[in-house]
């Protein structure tokens, strides 16, 4: 059969892939080569199982047509040659592995066969659609790729986690350098204002003003504390400092002298248990830090235990009249009879027990704070005087002592300058001094302004000078009438106000000395202004041109002033028809009277003596003006007007 | 610090000194002047040592250095019509340590010692001047203390002295003339009890050389 059929072997290109289309610009879009398995199950359907198995030759043509196609395009032409060749010299050796290859794939095509009728009558096999077991193959490499996919996704995360932790670590650390940092750079800041010493591995600092002159013996160190285990994750709160201080606990809080002057003497009971009220503590400036704050605070409390132990430390020695009281957190003297002046610690600290407390006993302000101030400046004062008496260099021949003390020998000093230098006043009596001086000026200032309100007549103006020493301010006191100022200026008095007394400098050089007591002062105030008044009508006297007749600042007649003399003046007009008599006292008040000529009384009774009409030109008896009643605003004007009255008209 | 003058007053007439002192305090009292403690004033002379002279066999100077208990600090060292040197108290220490060069004359020691007296402006004080044992005389110093030019005050003191001393009044002191207008200092009232010293060792000298 295969002998008679001319058999052309067409050998076609070996394209493992089909093409499926040939685009435009000529690329071509393969299929994918079906695989093994398709491939069978391809060939499968094609198998018609219907029909009746045909001849052995049939059936082997058709096996080998399926195994040809089954071979695939692996299998070339020569295969099928040599089939036919086999099949045409069936003995011929060379063939026989052919052969062999051929019975067994027969076998295997009868097995096949077997299987194949076997499960056409689906009694003992079945088969399932082989299109079917096409899918698991589909699905697999989705798997595959998911799972890869999952793979390389974890890898990429680890990475990235791994990252992720570095970065963090090193955000950590840097920031842990940062405070690290930061701490030293405010231990540079707090070396620049504060003595700081190493001692072991603690930095300790000094608050105590020892390196300034003071000999107060506190140790006055505070300690340096890194403050850098925060919790770095929270927030860090705006006002964190690496650096933090801590200072002794007595000498927390904050801390005041109070310096007060009171009237009467407190009952006894009270005394030592001044309030605590608390001031607020000042805001620390914007730029500094709060370790400034709390150690200029601590400071502070230092320099006023100073202040304190020194004046009662003297309020102990010092021997005077009346001995100064030292009580708990007080000192008492009394600077002048019934007057207290007393001088008060105060140290609150900040727990809530003694804010609370505070609050509740409000005291009233009598607190001087300029006193309080010239503590401090008596204080520092004292601290340098100690400091320049040790001070270096010093000649090696000289005596120690201050340089004032070093230069008195070769500059011949004579004994009251040298004394002046050895003044070793404490620093109580120092501050009872200006505390009498201050009261005494206000006293002073309180006489004045209510003589001035209550006596509205002779006006009194007080001039203070704005700048005094601690121990002596003056006070210039004018007295003018209203209206008359630049004719009445006879009145100035200079008040020089000292620690005890006050010293009255008249504007005609007489200097009065006055006591403390204000009774002193006022007396003499109203016999001035008594005074202004005659000096008034004197000076007015002169611009209307009356003849003073006489004047006297103290007349020894009348009745007796319980403060000053009473003073007199008589004018007479321009004609010499009229006088009038002024006498002015302190109490006693003014006086005025008039002298008629004599030719204007009619009430006279003739006399015998003075018969000639000449002698009607004298003047005649005094007849007194009812002041009160006399049209003016004040002494003076009524005075201009009176005088007018009996000037004769010129025209 | 004011201007001071400086003068001798003569033993009165069959008198001893502590009377004639008396008798001058009493005056003082009298007039109102308030007794404030003591003073004393003190010269010791030294000459220049030998061996420092010049070849040319110059006289050595004297020197004297001189204390004043105004001057409770100060050292006063003058040379007779030379420089006069304010120094502190420590120069009679140094004085011990140039003794190779001024040497201590022997009993020159000379000091007035008496009664200090402030009458408003002006201090008196009234001394006896003895030198070693024997008093040799009475000093009066005068102080006026708030002019520091001594033409300006010359009169008043003055005055003042004539209310007490009477007719023994001295004249302007010489240094008041050396420097017409000049501000008065401490070393002028030392160069004054200089001259008064020397005056009076000199009025003594010669009688106390003919017992010799």
């Amino acid at each position: 059969m295969s002998g008679v059929r001319a058999v052309r072997i067409s050998i076609e290109s070996a394209c493992e892939k089909q093409v499926q289309e040939v685009g435009l610009d000529g690329t071509e879009t393969y299929l994918q080569p079906l695989s093994m398995s398709q491939n069978l199950a391809r060939l499968a359907q094609r198998i018609d199982f219907s029909q009746g198995s045909g001849s052995e030759e049939e059936e082997a043509a058709g096996a080998d047509g399926d195994a040809q196609d089954w071979a695939g395009a692996g299998s070339s032409a020569d295969q099928d040659d040599e089939e036919g060749l086999v099949k045409f010299q069936p003995s011929l050796w060379p063939w026989d592995s052919v052969r062999n290859n051929l019975r067994s794939a027969l076998t295997e095509m009868c097995v096949l066969y077997d299987v194949l009728s076997i499960v056409r009558d689906k009694k003992f096999m079945t088969l399932d659609p082989v299109s079917q077991d096409a899918l698991p193959p589909k699905q697999n490499p989705q798997t595959l790729q998911l799972i890869s996919k999952k793979k390389s996704l974890a890898g990429a995360a680890q990475i990235l986690l791994k990252g992720a932790e570095r970065l963090a670590k090193s955000v950590t650390e840097n920031q842990e350098n940062k405070l690290q940092r930061d701490f030293n750079s405010e231990l540079l800041r707090l070396r620049q204002h504060w003595k700081l010493r190493k001692v072991g591995d603690k930095i300790l600092g000094d608050l105590s003003y020892r390196s300034a002159g003071s000999l107060f013996p506190h140790h006055g160190t505070f300690e340096v504390i890194k403050n850098t285990d925060i919790d770095l994750d929270k927030k860090i709160p705006e006002d964190y400092c690496p650096l933090d201080v801590q200072i002794p606990s007595d000498l927390e809080g904050s801390a005041y002298i109070k310096v007060s002057i009171q009237k009467q003497a407190p009952d006894i009971g009270d005394l030592g248990t001044v309030n605590l009220f608390k001031r607020p503590l000042p805001k620390s400036k914007p730029g500094s830090p709060h370790w400034q704050t709390k150690l200029e605070a601590a400071q502070n409390v230092l320099l006023c235990k100073e202040i304190f132990a020194q004046l009662s430390r003297e309020a102990v020695q010092i021997k005077s009249q009346i001995p100064h009281i030292v009580v708990k957190n007080q000192i008492i003297s009394q600077p002048f009879p019934s007057l207290q002046l007393s001088i008060s610690l105060c140290h609150s600290s900040n727990d809530k027990k003694s804010q609370k407390s505070a609050t509740e006993k409000q005291s009233p302000e009598d607190h001087l704070y300029v006193l309080e101030h010239n503590l401090h400046l008596l204080i520092r004062e004292f601290h340098k005087q100690t400091l320049s008496s040790i001070m270096m260099p010093h000649p090696a021949s000289a005596p120690f002592g201050h340089k004032r003390m070093r230069l008195s020998g070769p500059q011949a000093f004579d004994k009251n300058e040298i004394n002046s230098i050895q003044s070793s006043e404490g620093l109580l009596e120092k501050i009872i001094k200006q505390a009498k001086h201050i009261f005494l000026r206000s006293r002073t200032a309180a006489t004045i302004d209510s003589l001035a309100s209550r006596i509205e007549d002779p006006q009194i103006q007080a001039h203070w000078s704005n700048i005094n020493d601690v121990y002596e301010s003056s006070v210039k006191v004018l007295i003018t009438s209203q209206g008359y100022e630049q004719i009445c200026k006879s009145i100035q008095l200079q008040l020089n106000i000292g620690v005890e007394q006050i010293r009255v400098v008249h504007r005609d050089g007489r200097v009065i000395t006055l006591s403390h007591q204000e009774q002193e002062l006022q007396d003499f105030l109203l016999s001035q202004m008594s005074q202004h008044q005659v000096h008034a009508v004197q000076q007015l006297a002169k611009v209307m041109g009356w003849q003073v007749l006489s004047f006297s600042n103290h007349v020894g007649l009348g009745p007796i002033e319980s403060i000053g003399n009473a003073s007199a003046i008589t004018v007479a007009s321009p004609n010499g028809d009229y006088a009038i008599s002024v006498r002015n006292g302190p109490e006693s008040g003014s006086k005025i009277m008039v002298q008629f000529p004599r030719n204007q009384c009619k009430d006279i009774p003739k006399s015998d003596v003075l018969q000639d009409s000449k002698w009607n030109h004298l003047r005649g008896p005094f007849k007194e003006v009812q002041w009160n009643k006399m049209e003016g605003r004040n002494f003076v004007y009524k005075m201009e007007l009176l005088m007018s009255a009996l000037s004769p008209c010129l025209l | 610090m004011g201007v001071t003058c400086v003068s001798q007053m003569p033993v009165a007439e069959g008198k001893s000194v502590q009377q004639t002192v008396e008798l001058l305090t009493r005056k003082l009292e009298m007039l109102g002047a308030e007794k404030q403690g003591t003073f004393c004033v003190d010269c010791e002379t030294y000459h220049t040592a030998a061996s420092t002279l010049g070849s040319q066999g110059q006289a050595g100077k004297l020197m004297y250095v001189m204390h004043n208990s105004e001057y409770p600090l100060s050292c006063f060292a003058l040379f007779e019509n030379g420089p006069c040197l304010a120094a502190d108290t420590n120069f009679d220490v140094l004085m011990v340590k140039l003794k190779g060069f001024f040497q201590s004359a022997k009993a020159s020691k000379i000091e007035t010692r008496g009664t200090r007296y402030q009458y408003c402006d002006f201090l008196v004080k009234v001394g006896t001047v003895t030198m070693g044992p024997s008093a040799r005389g009475i000093s009066v110093e005068v102080e006026y203390g708030p002019c520091v030019v001594a033409s300006d005050c010359w009169s008043l003191l003055l005055e003042f002295l004539q209310s007490f001393l009477g007719s023994h009044t001295p004249g302007a002191p010489a240094v008041f003339g050396n420097r017409h207008d000049a501000v008065y200092s401490p070393a002028d009232t030392m160069v004054q009890y200089m001259e008064l010293f020397n005056k009076i060792r000199k009025q003594q000298q010669v009688p106390v050389a003919g017992i010799r």
